[in-house]
């Protein structure tokens, strides 16, 4: 399953890059993220709860920064293990000046294995898309934050 | 021969060629079945338990295609109440690959009961955890850790054909099997034709049966014998056994098979043998009986499907007059992760290669691939459903295209009862049958004559009617000879099957059976057969209920599947009962000092023709021969009273080089018609009304005759409109339960009128022919009805066997043609 959008923000690039590239401040942004370990510079993990029917699906995500080209691109490879369900995921995203701020182009190659792949784009596509607009809109509150700090 | 004819609105149409004779043969009598299963005490596989048994749950792959990295069960055997586990690696040391039945490259695939070092398809066995409860088992099995590498997917034949990505690399190829069948003079026909059709592709769409009872088996191991008892539901253990034995590396006698009552099988459990070898592992390796009852959701998605089949660069040649004179294509068929019974629905279809019709040259370049999917097995009306889609499908759209009336190109193209026994070009001969009567008989139910009136009327409601005819034949009674058309090396020819009959002590008359039945009757049809013969009542008559290979008599290829019982199981039933009959006519003759011929059977009795007062009870020669023999004179001391007949059809083996030969011995004839209405807003249709006549010879009892009809019309109905096994393109299945996969309800059927016609079989002991599987005549007739009622929208060709309501929308929005007429 693909997802991809753009989304402006009204910060300079440099301190856009900066929160994206914080796994700490990426973190606060992702939706139902319990638990946060950095190990290095360009690898951590998450546990996550994502709200997928009754009770919601836990899952460990390993994240791993695969290629960055500061402050315009970087691509993160994650993949998760829950039960009932396997997770890999691409993302990247590309950063442009833009008149009222900063311009992000993003792409994400999500692939869901195991009995809620079985569910379907029908099932997750809406799912995920609710998740991307929840992340996106604290994605912004991240940067904000920064741009005023 | 006379003909007599009854009707009205709610009772079927019959037609019967022949005068019905005195005797229990064709009359519905009750189901010796019946009272069990309605109170409730059938006798299911699961539910037998032994004790102390464990329960095995299967770790299953959740993706399509990964390497194995490795797999770590600690966690599941910390677990208290769990018994133990078996992997792949365990499997790969313990037994040998599978048979495989084709030639290289797919002789060459190694197919294990658990997947060793890589999984090919979402659900695949991985490792099996044993539990003292099913629900610990499944806990349990989660608690295994696997580590996968993805690899790429190929979710289509055509990507597999590419072989950019090889699933099996033992064999090198994608490719299981590949051939061209080649009869008549295509190009000849193609050079006299007034018109060449060209449709670019037509595909029949992956689904399956849905038995109410899933797979699953309980396992013991004897130590002492080194044999294994089976309590299960496969449904052709001989087949079966041929698979697990050498991979087991053991004898078949080895392997006992026991079932009582089946909740349907439809040909997706004679496949069951890697997870039955994995229990035989698991049963031997923990000391105690193991068993696993199959979850609905691995039902759908890893037991077995049915045959995916696409048509590409179909070319028919028609005269002006709509006469059909051959057709020419690519067949594409995907088979799955593993072949197993593969590749033979490379050759079934042959079976059926012209349908009902005469056309004499026909071409078929067939290739069989391996694809990430679930594997395929035979499921009802196997692989020649897929050709007679085709065959249909052309009928309906070569007519639309040359505005011709489907009804008048069908009456022209069928093969005539005065034909027949004809010989089709592929060298099968069709038995008996008259498909324009039956197809006459059908407009007849559903008022054809008032078609177009009916479709004004719906016109005024803003709906589109369209009416469609399936006309279909279901072959019974396989020549097995036909795989060695496939592959020339492998052993198999004929067929055959066994009954025994027995007279016992007080008078009891017991009948076993090599069949393992289903649900299908064989118990009251058995008993039907051995009262005429025997001149008792059915009541008189126990037949075993299900099949034990140790104490059923077996033939090698026993079992029910192929639409082959009336013929092979009757007619071995009643070879069973012809014997018994003249041994007890022996008996009484050596106990009165006559000759056989002055004793005659009727009542219960042997008795003299010339004094019917000189009678002995069965029970008296039952008590002579078991206890008092004594008495008998030395000439009948051979007779037994337990007689045992091996039924064998008068079978060839085909011509390999001319893919030539008879490859069944009957043809039942299905003429199915329909009348849809769809909304064009919405691409909502309704079956408006149905009918179907069915022409299987001799009926044996009609109302089971009749409840096959039925099923098989709900299955192809299931199959025409919702049923479909939907992948991404990950590989995942989008369709794993009863949620996504819509199996017809009682009130999804539509209004549907039967009609009967019989024409005997003369080939066969009873003049019955095999019917349970139909042909998917309603698949047909649904796809032909939406075409017909999607004329007016820009003639688009249904080019689906399974079309849901948003396909039908995609119709209008976008009518599809890929569609080309040359002419002269």
């Amino acid at each position: 399953m693909k997802v991809e959008g753009t989304r402006t923000f009204a910060a300079p690039r440099e301190t856009v890059w900066e929160v994206l590239n914080d796994p700490a401040r990426m973190a606060k942004a992702m939706p139902g993220v319990e638990s946060f370990d950095v190990q290095d510079d360009t690898h951590w993990t998450a546990n996550v709860k994502i709200p997928l029917g009754l009770g919601g699906l836990s899952m460990s995500i390993e994240f791993e920064k695969t290629e960055e080209r500061r402050p315009e691109f970087a691509e993160i490879s994650a993949k998760g293990d829950g039960v009932g369900a396997i997770m890999s995921m691409v993302t990247a995203f590309h950063l442009a000046e833009a008149a009222e701020g900063t311009k992000m182009k993003w792409e994400a190659e999500v692939k869901i294995a195991g009995p809620v792949g079985s569910m379907g784009q029908r099932v997750l596509q809406p799912i995920v898309n609710q998740q991307v607009t929840n992340a996106l809109s604290a994605l912004d509150e991240q940067v904000q934050e920064a741009a005023a700090s | 021969m006379t003909e007599t004819q009854t009707q009205t609105r709610t009772q079927p149409l019959v037609v019967e060629r022949e005068e019905t004779k005195p005797g229990f043969v064709g009359q519905n009598v009750p189901r010796k079945e019946d009272k069990r299963l309605v109170q409730g005490e059938g006798v299911f596989f699961d539910d037998v338990k032994r004790h102390g048994m464990g329960y095995v749950h299967f770790v299953r792959s959740p993706y399509a295609h990964a390497k194995i990295k490795s797999i770590d069960l600690t966690k599941a055997m910390e677990l208290g109440g769990v018994y133990g586990t078996l992997t792949g690696d365990e499997v790969a040391i313990l037994t040998d690959p599978f048979f495989e039945l084709s030639v290289k490259p797919g002789a060459d695939i190694r197919d294990y009961a658990l997947a060793v070092g890589r999984v090919r398809h979402v659900g695949e066995p991985v490792a099996a955890v044993v539990a003292s409860s099913r629900e610990l088992a499944r806990d349990a099995a989660d608690l295994v850790e696997v580590d996968y590498e993805p690899l790429p997917v190929l979710t289509t034949a055509a990507e597999a054909l590419k072989d950019e990505t090889i699933l099996h690399d033992d064999a090198g190829s994608n490719v299981v099997w590949q051939g061209v069948f080649d009869w008549g003079d295509w190009e000849g026909a193609k050079a006299e034709a007034d018109h060449v059709v060209t449709i670019e592709r037509l595909h029949f769409d992956r689904f399956s049966s849905t038995p109410l009872e899933c797979a699953g088996a309980l396992v013991e191991y004897n130590r002492g014998t080194g044999q294994w008892t089976m309590y299960c539901n496969h449904q052709m253990p001989g087949i079966g056994a041929i698979w697990m034995a050498p991979a087991l590396r053991t004898g078949i006698d080895k392997l006992r098979f026991v079932t009582q009552d089946i909740g349907g099988a439809f040909g997706n459990k004679i496949c069951l043998h890697p997870q039955f070898v994995a229990l035989c592992l698991l049963a031997r390796k923990l000391k105690r009986p193991v068993q696993w009852t199959e979850w609905r959701t691995d039902q759908h998605t890893a037991n077995a499907h049915g045959n995916e089949r696409t048509f590409l660069d179909v070319e028919v040649a028609v005269r002006a007059d709509g006469t059909l004179l051959g057709f020419n294509c690519r067949a594409l068929d995907d088979c799955g992760a593993f072949p197993r019974y593969e590749p033979l629905g490379c050759i079934i279809w042959a079976q059926v290669t012209p349908g009902c019709y005469r056309w004499r040259n026909i071409r078929v370049d067939f290739t069989q691939v391996c694809t990430n999917k679930s594997p395929v097995s035979p499921n009802r009306g196997y692989s020649r459903m897929q050709h007679l889609w085709l065959t249909e499908r052309i009928i309906d759209i070569v007519a639309h295209e040359l505005e011709l009336d489907p009804v008048e190109v069908r009456k022209r193209n069928y093969v005539r009862t005065e034909d027949m026994p004809y010989e089709t070009p592929n060298g099968c001969v069709y038995d008996s049958g008259d498909y324009a009567r039956g197809l006459d008989l059908a407009l007849e139910l559903i008022g054809y004559e008032q078609l177009e009136e009916k479709r004004r009327d719906a016109e005024e409601r803003g709906r589109l009617l369209g009416f469609g005819i399936g006309s279909t034949l279901d072959s019974g009674t396989n020549n097995f000879g036909q795989s060695t058309l496939l592959n020339p090396e492998l052993q198999f020819s004929g067929n055959n099957e066994v009954a025994t009959v027995k007279l016992d002590i007080f008078g009891e008359i017991v009948v076993t059976l090599g069949t393992v039945p289903q649900g299908q009757g064989h118990e009251t049809t058995a008993a039907q057969v051995v009262s005429d013969i025997l001149a008792c009542s059915p009541d008189d008559v126990t037949v075993r209920p299900g099949h034990d290979t140790y104490w059923n008599s077996n033939a090698g290829f026993s079992g029910t599947y192929a639409s082959q019982f009336a013929v092979t199981g009757l007619g071995a039933v009643k070879g069973a009962a012809d014997m018994l009959a003249s041994q007890i006519k022996r008996v009484a003759a050596g106990v009165f000092g006559a000759t056989e011929d002055d004793v005659e059977l009727a009542e219960g009795q042997a008795r003299l023709k010339a004094n019917a007062e000189a009678a002995i009870p069965f029970m008296g020669i039952g008590a002579i021969v078991n206890a008092n023999n004594a008495i008998l004179p030395m000439d009948v001391r051979d007779v037994t009273l337990n007689c045992r007949y091996v039924y064998v059809p008068p079978f060839q083996l085909p011509d390999f080089e001319r893919k030539f030969g008879n490859l069944t011995l009957t043809y039942a004839s299905q003429v199915h018609v329909c009348l849809v209405e769809i909304d064009p807003e919405t691409g909502v249709y309704d079956i408006v009304d149905y009918a179907a006549v069915d022409d299987c010879g001799k009926r044996i009892h009609p109302q089971i005759v009749e409840g096959q009809v039925h099923g098989a019309t709900a299955q192809a109905l299931g199959a025409a409109t919702t049923e479909i096994f939907a992948y991404d393109d990950e590989g995942n299945l989008l369709t794993p339960n009863f949620y996504d996969y819509h199996v017809p309800h009682a009130l999804d059927m539509p209004p549907m009128q039967n009609g009967y016609l019989e024409s005997p079989s003369p080939f066969t002991p009873l003049g019955a022919k095999g019917m349970g599987e139909g042909g998917g005549a309603g698949i047909h007739a649904v796809c032909a009805a939406l075409q017909d009622a999607l004329k007016s929208r820009g003639k688009p060709v249904v080019w689906r066997s399974c079309n849901p309501y948003h396909q039908v929308w995609q119709y209008l929005q976008e009518p599809p043609r890929g569609l080309e007429v040359s002419g002269r």
